[in-house]
């Protein structure tokens, strides 16, 4: 058990030790604590074990309408026998002084042989000094009284007359100190402190979702690197998504099993007239096939956020700039700990003078090192739309191996020249979730998108 | 990504001197991604445009010129012959075109080259044959062919006993009955008449792009090869045919070439073509400063060969290297012939000052005042069911945006509000502790053409004493707060929330969306046992454009 004690505990149980036996509303008046501290602290001694608690009923009586009317005036057995003690009256006379208390009033002096009736005239007989119940009316008084401090014979008179006397029960709650409370003593303790290594109830923080804040640090660490950032609408004409990236209409990935073509929807406006004519005579050129427009206008949700860039490239044709953008990207698969049907891609690209391959690597590796990954390395890979193309490979330390993340490369030429640009263009880019599980330590990317509140209130910001 | 399964002892005696460290090590640099290993065997994924690394045959020659072995280009030797006679006729013209074909002779057949060129045929076909339409390939035991033999079509009823097979069977039967038939019989349409090669005998060879007859059946017992490859283009038929006559040649095959005519068909010639670069753009592109002869040694390292001609360079390319287009493609080989591991990273100074988008910076500022409220930040996919986003919440599935054949039930239709998704967030949350806040900002979809975007914010606060004061309260602030934006909310009507809770929300006297408390319909179908308010507002056209 804690030594320490609240201020509110430390007053009930100094003022006990001087008055062992309190109830609440003599603990409120001696601590001049309010009612809910003293109902606090009396729990917190109980269950400390420190003070014990006797409830016990009282009978409390106070007076009723027909005892106050008697307080003020007397009883009517007195007012009567006061009429007439100075002069005989009759019936009639008294009747209308007394008004409807004449009845008892006339009783009880006959059954006691007070008056006696002569020429239709009530006179006294004998004045009694005291009456049976005119004590007891007194003590009661307005605010009434327990029943330990009555006279019971006198209050018997009374109890049994009508709305004279009332019963209340009262339940009383004394404070005593335990044994164990009797031993406390605070003339050594420091005042003020407070119980603090009680445990306490869970507080659970409003807070950024953890894949955001990976993709806030992300964005974050492209503007530092000089990288500004453009945005476009997921749902793209095929043209954009994958004819202005020279990926041949009977291309594979074109297929529905990898793509989410969106039902019944084409494209009005595609490009201009010029992006059309060159695109489609590269494709022609290229891959030896017949080139369908109508299969470019087909509107898919983008497969990745490369075709925000080459539309931003081939809007603005700049000649020294840093771009990205990074947003849901969409893939027609079975959703897996390892697959999702939609998640983040980041893509970055670079044109102007120091657009080129080394300075493409260097630009990955700086990114990784600020993301806190500095085992690293290169391998060629294939994209259709990138030449030279790499890919990423990190050390993943738990699982013991090398890891493919981001990919990158140049933009082909057939990619850059229908559209009218004409510097070479780096591009890379790849999965966010990836790295956020890296960094979250999760082993199943869905868990990102379940809103498990189990989870999210409990996850570190992500380092 | 096709893979390919390879033995490392068959690799060493392909390649020459070379440790198996050697080869794993190499094999990345390639573009060949080690998928697993397992003692002496390894399966790499290669990627499709490299049809040659279908077979250890192709991955040997480019480990050779990797590792300095064996560089510069294959040439293949191909003796001319008059011999091997195919006649096209020119019924074929409108089904399928082209045929183009070679003789390999001398070679040594046992199980593992069989194995290989099998898998070597399976991934042309579902590579650059674009799952036999484009073009597809059938291999033959010569022996067992009489030539001259003719490439011309015949009717369905036709019948021949087809690979793998004791009896003989109609094109109808091959068609409807068979697994290679079902799944390429869509390649020929409705045209009652198919393609067909039958020898000088009337004996079948093949029923091309479907299946090989049974008779010329390649087997451990073969000697002598004739491939056949059909197609509706001609270029890509010889691109076919040239990944196959690079790996017989390499696989210790003498070629001899067949004679082809008729219907616009001339025999394969399988020559290299010339592509001329500057040792400026190379160097420019790769960030180095290379000599010529450095540039010219690392393209011999991928087996290509190159020469200097006046200040450029130009470069030899073997006809089965169809991936290469143009001069970008040769800087890239000259990057991996001369090492992707010798590149060194470089980091200039960027040229350009980087910012955020205006509405990423919005967006973040608004989940930082929905925080600061109280609300947990939630995440679900904009491609959502039928289900979350209709029939719980009560509404009519009108102009929904759907996708076509989702692999998954979960994902079909684009959501054009985000409280849905949040409702269902709570409904797998009732056992945890209550009060329950959370908000989402993302991209919501309204069908049109062009079809809009727009992005949305909508939260949502369950517990015992949840009401509407409180979320109105809720939202009043965080568009005070986050934009001194005031609102109204008046009396309406929504199919999610509570009849007599439920308003309109205004921003300058435009409704921009609703609040309320959520029916006891959603609620009880979701199984909340809590009142649940919430709302939704539409960002864009009040923020941000």
């Amino acid at each position: 058990m804690s030594q320490v004690f609240h201020e509110i505990e430390k007053k009930i149980i100094s003022v006990l030790k001087i008055e062992s036996k309190l109830t609440p509303e003599k603990l409120e008046n001696l601590t001049k604590l309010s009612p809910d501290q003293i109902r606090r602290g009396i729990e917190w001694l109980k269950h400390k074990e420190l003070i014990e608690i006797n409830e016990s009923k009282k009978i409390h009586f106070r007076l009723e309408k027909n005892g106050l009317d008697s307080l003020e005036k007397g009883l009517p057995e007195r007012r009567f026998l006061d009429l007439i003690n100075k002069s005989p009256m009759t019936i009639l006379e008294l009747q209308k002084q007394l008004g409807p208390v004449f009845g008892p009033a006339m009783g009880i002096a006959k059954k006691n042989n007070w008056v006696e009736s002569i020429e239709n005239k009530i006179s006294l007989k004998s004045y009694p000094s005291i009456i049976p119940g005119e004590k007891t009316l007194k003590q009661i008084g307005k605010d009434g009284i327990p029943e330990i401090k009555t006279d019971k014979d006198d209050l018997t008179a009374l109890l049994q007359r009508p709305d004279f006397i009332k019963e209340d029960i009262v339940k009383i709650k004394e404070i005593t100190l335990s044994k164990l409370g009797q031993t406390l003593d605070f003339t050594n303790s420091d005042s003020g402190a407070i119980d603090v290594e009680a445990k306490v109830p869970e507080t659970y923080v409003a807070k950024t979702h953890p894949l955001k804040d990976t993709i806030d640090e992300i964005r974050e660490i492209f503007v530092t690197l000089g990288f500004s950032e453009i945005l476009g609408n997921m749902t793209q004409s095929s043209f954009w998504n994958f004819d202005a990236l020279f990926t041949p209409q009977d291309h594979p990935a074109r297929e529905l099993q990898d793509t989410f073509f969106l039902d019944g929807i084409s494209s009005k406006k595609i490009g201009t007239a010029e992006q059309i004519r060159n695109v489609s005579k590269y494709h022609k050129q290229g891959w030896r096939y017949h080139w369908d427009i109508n299969e470019a206008k087909k509107m898919v949700l983008r497969t990745h956020t490369t075709c925000i860039t080459i539309k931003h490239l081939a809007e603005n044709k700049p000649d020294e700039a840093r771009i990205f953008s990074l947003g849901r990207v969409f893939r027609n698969e079975k959703v897996s700990y390892k697959h999702l049907v939609e998640f983040n891609q980041i893509e970055g690209v670079v044109t102007g003078t120091n657009a080129n391959l080394r300075n493409l690597m260097g630009i990955q590796r700086e990114f990784y090192r600020r993301i806190g990954l500095t085992k690293i390395k290169f391998w060629p890979t294939f994209f259709p739309y990138t030449e030279p193309s790499l890919q990423t490979m990190v050390f993943n330390e738990k699982l013991g191996k090398w890891v493919e993340l981001f990919g990158m490369g140049i933009f082909r030429p057939e990619v850059t020249k229908p559209l009218g640009i004409k510097k070479p263009v780096l591009a890379w880019g790849g999965g966010i979730e990836r790295i956020a599980m890296l960094k979250c330590g999760l082993d199943d990317v869905r868990e990102f998108y379940n809103n498990n509140l189990g989870w999210l209130r409990s996850a570190t910001k992500c380092q | 990504m096709p893979v390919v399964e390879l033995s490392y002892s068959r690799l060493q005696k392909l390649i020459g001197k070379v440790s198996k460290k050697q080869i794993s090590e190499s094999l990345p640099f390639l573009g060949l991604d080690i998928e697993s290993e397992d003692k002496d065997l390894v399966r790499v994924e290669y990627s499709p445009n490299r049809p040659d690394y279908s077979t250890d045959f192709g991955i040997a020659l480019g480990l050779q010129g990797l590792l300095g072995i064996k560089t510069g280009s294959i040439k293949l030797k191909i003796k001319k012959s008059k011999e091997y006679k195919i006649n096209v006729k020119s019924s074929v013209a409108k089904i399928r075109p082209f045929v183009t074909g070679i003789v390999a002779k001398n070679g040594k057949i046992d199980d593992k080259i069989i194995k290989q060129l099998m898998t070597m045929q399976e991934d042309l076909h579902s590579g650059i044959g674009r799952k036999r339409k484009k073009s597809s390939i059938g291999i033959h035991d010569l022996d067992k062919i009489c030539f001259p033999i003719s490439y011309g079509t015949t009717d369905r009823n036709y019948k021949f006993i087809p690979l793998n097979s004791v009896d003989e069977k109609t094109i109808l039967d091959i068609l409807k009955n068979t697994e290679v038939g079902r799944e390429y019989g869509g390649v020929l349409g409705n045209s009652s008449q198919v393609p067909i090669i039958i020898d000088s005998t009337g004996q079948t060879i093949s029923f091309p792009p479907i299946i090989n007859s049974s008779i010329t059946t390649v087997t451990t017992k073969t000697k002598n090869l004739f491939v056949e490859v059909t197609g509706i283009n001609k270029e890509d038929a010889e691109d076919m045919l040239s990944v196959v006559a690079t790996i017989l040649h390499t696989a210790g095959f003498n070629l001899i070439s067949t004679n082809i005519t008729g219907s616009k068909n001339s025999s394969p010639k399988l020559e290299s073509r010339k592509i001329t670069v500057t040792p400026q753009l190379i160097n420019e592109s790769l960030g180095l400063e290379l000599n010529n002869s450095k540039i010219i040694s690392s393209l011999k390292k991928s087996r290509l060969d190159a020469s200097i001609k006046g200040k450029n360079i130009v470069c030899d390319i073997p006809p089965y290297r169809f991936d290469i287009f143009g001069q970008m493609d040769i800087v890239e080989e000259v990057a991996l012939g001369y090492g992707i591991e010798n590149l060194t990273s470089l980091l200039s100074p960027s040229e350009t000052l980087g910012a955020i988008h205006p509405i990423s910076s919005q967006l973040k500022s608004l989940s930082l005042v929905m925080i600061g409220l109280g609300y947990l930040e939630a995440l679900n996919s904009s491609l959502t069911s039928k289900k979350i986003l209709y029939e719980m919440t009560n509404r009519e599935p009108n102009n929904s945006i759907s996708v076509l054949n989702s692999k998954s039930q979960e994902h079909t239709i684009l959501r054009d509000l985000i409280l849905p998704g949040l409702l269902e967030n709570l409904s797998r949350n009732i056992h945890l502790p209550y009060p329950q806040k959370l908000f989402e900002t993302g991209t919501i979809f309204v069908k049109n053409n062009p079809i809009y975007e727009k992005t949305n914010l909508a939260a949502v606060f369950a517990n015992q004493d949840a009401n509407f004061t409180e979320i109105k309260s809720i939202l009043q602030s965080a568009l005070k707060v986050g934009f001194n934006l005031d609102i109204e909310t008046k009396t309406s009507t929504h199919k999610t929330f509570e009849k007599g809770r439920t308003a309109s929300i205004l921003a300058h006297g435009k409704t921009i969306g609703t609040i309320g408390q959520i029916n006891s319909q959603t609620i009880e179908k979701y199984k909340i046992r809590v009142p649940v308010v919430g709302f939704e507002i539409i960002l864009s056209g009040l923020i941000f454009d």
